[in-house]
């Protein structure tokens, strides 16, 4: 009975915290409510993302007051956002379970905690110091040897590492300053999984005449599964959502798609960033609004992301725990 | 004895404080004058300028607080509406639409600024390739993927082209710069106007390669960094286009010759439409009549509420953007010339006058 006060505040601020992502929900959608009527489903598929004439007088379309030419179509930017994080992905977790494994079994006792907390610290760096190196040291490199290199070797194989490669900014150059923001996440998530693991485990793994590299490969990541899997959804969610880091280094390609990995490319969330100033001139208001569907459909894929990973580290949790 | 030294210590303190607030150093004056403070955000083709001009004004009057901030022209007009700015600095004038939803905005002209357009081109940036608006547009819809097509030979006769994809390169933030372009090729080129049209933001057409840079410093990194690839630039860039070394086009005006933006060409561009400018002041400059004008110029905008929260603030306003549009103050060739803009011609400044007193 006496902890009832206590009670009630825990609960008011635990209640906090899905009452702000229903709240945020809420506004996007009714916020954004003229745009979807407007868009419809053509919005996801469209590729063609036009203001219209904002210093012609609107016309009025499916009730709507717009301006003439306005078309809001957000295909090539969905597929900018899942592709630069798949990329980023495949490049950061074979690297950041590997920095994890050494920081973990690789390095001696006294080296472990100092690394450790370089890894961390580099998860604390602000994004866009990230996308300040990407433009300023990054893209000329890809341009002048990354990209050359990596069209002579790959390229010969796959037709996607081929072609043009331009600029240095698009599609590889996104994908690499993600993968980099990606890997301390990552590692620092896994290595703490690792380092909880029984020693009882891996002494009994080690009893059976297993190798170091078997106890790591058969003993202790099995272990880990679900903090590898919660991991790498965690840097997909900052993959995902990152802003100005992409935005410097993306090339901010409109309406056509990458036709190799050294192609410009915009993802939604430096789309939005990018075109807030010119969508506040647009006098129907329109414009603001499809770039608030725009953070609408973001924070569903967000969401339903995470709900994958739920799943995923939930049916894992069974297999670890036998 | 050391009390007495404290509290005099104290006192020259509060009086050094008192005078510090009341701003009066070096006047001797007694009156105490109140701060004001003004917001100003907008365009970063001004920025440079506002930076130039709030130093030297800091000196004129002590007791107006000027804050500056380059954010875009897009910000620049809203937050002059909702009030947040007292002054937006905008490229690009206001449409009817906003005029007729904000009716006491005002489009104060300060300033006439150019655009160059910049190519790297390996062995051609030393030269000045000749091109018109319909090249142009044709390169930034595709129409025109080479270097060495006819259409840029034509105009270049003897100028060994090479044979190299052109990467065309956009503002991807909304941006005066591509309102002035995008006007340029529009009235140009009536299929560019059909097609695409012009604003601060435009749907550019597809073209594969086709890059979007941030700001006029993320034009000339991408421009030098990207060989065969064209953009536009902001005047006030000049200095660094040239130590990236990028060549800068001749442009085709409306009588059919190709000229650079110089004071030369820009001024003659303005005189041009100094008779057709509106009493708002709202009109564009771009493709003007006349053998020596320059095609791509364009005023450079204050946008101010005509009513402010109090009147000290208004006055402050008014004495500071009347000193602006003054030769004598912010027009004076010592600003304008670090910038490469042009002062108004003295219709103009008058017309700007007349808005300017219209803030109360």
């Amino acid at each position: 009975m006496t902890l009832r006060p206590f009670r009630m505040v825990l609960l008011l601020a635990t209640s906090l915290i899905p009452l702000a992502l229903v709240a945020i929900f809420v506004f996007l959608a009714h916020y954004s409510w003229p745009a979807i009527r407007f868009n419809g489903l053509g919005f996801l598929g469209g590729h063609t993302w036009s203001l219209g004439n904002l210093y012609a007088n609107p016309v009025e379309r499916h009730g709507q007051q717009v301006p003439i030419g306005a078309n809001y179509g957000i295909l090539v930017f969905i597929v900018g956002t899942l592709s630069t994080s798949a990329i980023a992905l495949a490049i950061a977790i074979p690297v950041s379970l590997g920095v994890a494994i050494f920081l973990a079994e690789g390095l001696n006792a006294r080296l472990r905690p100092v690394l450790s907390f370089i890894v961390e610290l580099l998860a604390a760096v602000p994004s866009v110091v990230y996308g300040l190196w990407g433009y300023s040291v990054l893209t000329p490199l890809i341009a002048r040897d990354i990209g050359p290199a990596l069209r002579g070797s790959l390229g010969r194989i796959i037709p996607f590492f081929g072609g043009s490669i331009g600029s240095g900014y698009g599609l590889l150059a996104a994908s690499l300053v993600l993968a980099l923001m990606v890997v301390p996440i990552i590692a620092a998530t896994v290595r703490d999984g690792l380092a909880r693991v029984p020693a009882e485990t891996k002494e009994a793994a080690y009893a059976l005449g297993a190798t170091h590299f078997e106890v790591v490969r058969r003993a202790m990541l099995p272990m880990v599964r679900s903090n590898i899997i919660g991991a790498c959804i965690l840097g997909l969610g900052r993959a995902l959502g990152e802003t100005m880091a992409v935005l410097m280094v993306s090339g901010g390609a409109l309406n056509y798609f990458p036709n190799n990995i050294y192609s410009p490319v915009t993802t939604m969330a430096s789309f939005i960033v990018s075109q807030l100033d010119s969508a506040l001139q647009d006098p129907t208001g329109m414009a603001v609004r499809s770039l608030a569907e725009i953070a609408l459909i973001l924070f569903i894929i967000a969401v339903i992301t995470n709900m994958l990973a739920r799943f995923l580290t939930g049916s894992s949790r069974h297999v670890s725990s036998l | 004895m050391q009390k007495f030294c404290l509290t005099q210590g104290l006192r020259t303190t509060m009086a050094a404080a008192l005078i510090a607030t009341a701003g009066t150093f070096g006047a001797g004056s007694v009156a105490v004058a109140k701060t004001i403070n003004i917001m100003e955000t907008g365009s970063t083709l001004l920025y440079p300028l506002f930076n130039l001009w709030v130093p030297v004004y800091h000196h004129i009057r002590s007791n107006v607080r000027i804050n500056t901030q380059g954010t875009g022209s897009g910000t620049g007009i809203a937050e002059a509406i909702s009030g947040v700015a007292q002054i937006g600095a905008s490229d690009a004038y206001m449409s009817d639409m906003q005029v007729k939803q904000n009716p006491d905005i005002l489009n104060i002209p300060l300033a006439i600024s150019a655009q160059t357009i910049n190519y790297n081109v390996p062995g051609l940036n030393n030269i000045h390739l000749k091109l018109n608006g319909p090249v142009l547009a044709g390169i930034y819809d595709g129409q025109i993927r080479d270097w060495n097509n006819p259409a840029i030979a034509r105009l270049n006769p003897g100028v060994r082209l090479p044979a190299h994809t052109i990467t065309p390169i956009h503002r991807t933030d909304g941006s005066g710069d591509t309102f002035i372009f995008s006007q340029y090729l529009s009235f140009s080129t009536p299929t560019w106007n059909d097609r695409v049209g012009y604003g601060t933001t435009i749907s550019w057409p597809a073209v594969q390669g086709g890059l979007g840079a941030i700001g006029n410093p993320g034009m000339v990194q991408a421009t030098s960094q990207t060989p065969y690839s064209i953009a536009y630039i902001g005047v006030s860039f000049t200095r660094e286009v040239e130590r990236a070394h990028l060549g800068t086009a001749m442009i085709e005006n409306r009588a059919g010759q190709f000229l650079l933006p110089t004071p030369r060409t820009v001024e003659p561009a303005a005189q041009q439409l100094v008779a057709k400018t509106p009493r708002d002041e709202r009109i564009s400059l771009v493709f003007a009549p006349g053998k020596q004008s320059y095609p791509i110029i364009n005023y450079e905008y204050a946008m101010v509420n005509a009513r402010q929260a109090d009147g000290a603030t208004a006055t402050a306003l008014r004495d500071f953007l009347n000193w602006t549009v003054s030769l004598e103050g912010g027009n004076a060739p010592r600003f304008l010339k670090r910038v490469r803009f042009i002062a108004l011609p003295p219709r103009i400044s008058a017309l700007s006058r007349e808005q300017i007193a219209k803030i109360h």
